[in-house]
């Protein structure tokens, strides 16, 4: 029996799952920029805060892990944000 | 184009041509329903819509000048059997003005809008008799001259429609020039076209109409219960001859329009839609994106497409595809149309976040009318988890974006290595591992506290026991790592003043440690019943007072590091 085809998600929640996706995903990315950046200058200036990190106390693991968090929710983000503004993809 | 209905219901038919009396004629060989008995009559309707009939006659005028147009026929229907009885009854679009209209075949009435010849008796077959009507015509000529219709499917809850229409005014040509203040002054429009309405589906939405300059902003939008109306307006008025183009394009919720088993879809549209009222469609392209991913069955195309002289009918062309199945397992789609259409080969069509792009049905029908407008089925597979597809491309192409980023901040584009700045760095590292470590410890004496809090409340030394060794051995391991960075940190001669700090915390924290152990001590006494309250009291006052000058004094050299 044939049933009317409905989208996985209901279209008219687009907006508010891209804006909640993309604020997770940017806060996620945020954080993994800040992580393992570049920030001896910082030290050297002794203005070292606790989130960022020199190549000596980076952890590969944790940066993997944080950044696909970031992607996964960036990715949905936008693929909704694409969807809200009409580019149904 | 023909519709044959005897008492609504419709009846098959074969075409045929027939040459007689130097004449050619479409001959129509129709089966009834049924036989038809002796002396029993049936009724029946013909329907045919005739396109491009009209001839403007002149075939050029002015401006401000009236649109003639002849109509040219015969007074009789040239039938196959003799016919006993006829009547010919021409129906004009208003009560206008006729200029002349053949009166050679009597009897020839005109009243009103219509015309009626005869009733004439005992007809022969292929009788012709030239009838000429020659009357005012002011009915927007219009015709699309070439549509190209793109229907792109989407699983995420929208149909998108674009039409794209170049039109023309196929009425009698614009004579001399054409002066705008002529037209403004004007009242009627005369034979030329302002501006036509368009019938979308109800459920139509983003409507847009725009042309290769960009918006059109002389366009109305009206939602009524059962359509949305679009007023289009061209950016100029069409006179004869003239020609525009523009694009239209909607949304429609899927809802409407797919249908789902499974894996198997429906897509179930129009293979046209209203354009504008009487509408005649030259040329039409229809091309049916379906999502990416979506498997067609070739086979059952080819199989299903009438050839294209075959007229529309209202049957449904149905057919089982089970047993072809087995041949074409990989490929999936079936086409079902209310009329013939020639399939052109199949397309693939690239839109965002498309990797081997979308499969589209492409088909062709020429000379449409209204009557056209009618339902066709588009039949494919489709697995839903290939929806998954495009944002698990965004995450992935993102992820690349990121792994870059942890190459790059490894790579070291250093010329001369700076021992001092890396014994620094390293040293800072160091730092931030202590204070780390030192962070835990602080947190550890937290739950030993609450062991001593529980233990005042409950007073059940043996658990009291049991939580103390297990935060002796913790704090035994911390403590060791501590050590560690310590050792690591006297190696590192760049930093003697973190190490300082580290050894000032490792004694402090010992000291920190060993006054908890005398509060834990001291109430176990207290609870045993070896030392009496008011010892307790004054001894305990003295060790939390203690602690609490040791706990600052590791916090601000903690927060030093």
């Amino acid at each position: 029996m044939m049933t009317r085809h409905v989208s996985p998600v209901n279209p008219a929640v687009y907006p508010h799952l891209s804006l909640v996706l993309l604020a997770i995903g940017i806060f996620f990315m945020a954080w993994f920029f800040v992580y393992p950046s570049h920030i001896d200058a910082c030290i050297l200036h002794n203005t070292y805060y606790e989130v960022t990190s020199t190549k000596f106390t980076r952890d590969l693991f944790k940066e993997l892990l944080i950044s696909l968090v970031a992607a996964f929710f960036l990715g949905f983000g936008v693929l909704f944000l694409a969807l809200w503004v009409g580019i149904y993809v | 184009m023909i519709i044959m209905e005897a008492d609504g219901t419709a009846l098959k038919w074969a075409e045929s041509s027939v040459n007689k009396d130097q004449r050619s004629y479409q001959r129509y060989d129709i089966t009834l329903n049924g036989p038809l008995s002796a002396g029993s009559s049936r009724h029946m309707v013909v329907h045919t819509v005739l396109t491009k009939y009209l001839r403007p006659y002149p075939s050029h005028v002015s401006q401000t000048q009236k649109q003639l147009v002849v109509y040219e026929d015969s007074h009789v229907v040239p039938t196959v059997h003799p016919c006993r009885q006829q009547q010919t009854s021409v129906v004009l679009p208003s009560p206008s003005s006729v200029e002349s209209y053949s009166r050679n075949l009597k009897p020839a009435a005109h009243s009103d809008d219509t015309i009626t010849y005869g009733p004439y008796e005992n007809i022969a077959p292929y009788s012709y008799d030239k009838m000429l009507v020659h009357y005012e015509n002011n009915r927007p000529f219009l015709a699309v001259t070439r549509m190209e219709r793109d229907v792109e499917v989407s699983h995420w809850g929208v149909i998108s429609v674009e039409e794209k229409i170049n039109m023309e005014h196929v009425g009698a040509s614009l004579n001399g020039p054409f002066s705008r203040y002529d037209y403004q002054q004007q009242r009627g429009e005369g034979a030329s076209v302002r501006s036509w309405r368009t019938v979308l589906p109800a459920s139509a939405a983003d409507v847009y109409y725009r042309d290769d300059i960009g918006n059109i902003s002389t366009s109305h939008l009206r939602t009524h219960v059962d359509s949305v109306e679009v007023e289009l307006r061209p950016r100029f008025p069409l006179f004869g001859g003239w020609k525009t183009f523009y694009t239209l394009g909607y949304t429609v919720p899927t809802y409407e329009y797919l249908y789902t088993s499974g894996e198997n879809y429906i897509l179930r549209m129009r293979f046209v839609d209203h354009v504008f009222d009487d509408s005649i469609i030259d040329d039409a392209y229809v091309r049916i994106i379906l999502p990416e991913g979506s498997r067609l069955q070739e086979f059952m195309l080819l199989k299903l497409f009438y050839d294209e002289q075959r007229p529309l009918l209202k049957v449904r062309f149905s057919t089982s595809n089970a047993s072809q199945n087995v041949f074409w397992s990989c490929r999936d789609i079936l086409v079902k149309l209310p009329y013939g259409a020639t399939r052109l080969p199949d397309q693939v069509h690239y839109t965002y976040l498309d990797t081997m792009g979308r499969p589209v049905v492409a088909l062709h029908k020429s000379n449409l009318v209204e009557q056209h407008i009618a339902e066709m089925e588009v039949h494919y597979k489709f697995d839903s988890i290939l929806l998954l597809q495009e944002p698990l491309l965004v995450v992935a192409a993102l992820y690349l974006l990121f792994l870059a980023v942890v190459v790059y901040v490894r790579l070291d584009f250093t010329i001369s290595p700076d021992p001092q700045r890396e014994g620094k760095l390293r040293a800072a590292g160091l730092s931030a591992q202590c204070r780390d470590t030192q962070d835990r410890r602080t947190e550890l004496y937290t739950r030993w506290e609450a062991a001593i809090a529980k233990l005042r409340a409950t007073k059940d030394a043996g658990a009291f026991q049991t939580s103390l060794r297990n935060l002796g051995a913790e704090h035994r391991t911390l403590t060791q790592n501590m050590t560690d960075l310590a050792a690591k940190l006297k190696a590192e001669s760049a930093a003697p003043e973190i190490l300082d700090k580290v050894q000032e915390i490792q004694k402090l924290d010992k000291q920190l440690k060993e006054q908890l152990q005398l509060q834990g001590s001291q109430l176990e006494k207290l609870v045993a019943s070896k030392l009496s309250k008011q010892q307790y009291l004054e001894q305990d006052t003295v060790v939390a007072k203690r602690k609490e000058e040791l706990a600052a004094r590791l916090s601000s050299l903690t927060f030093q590091l």
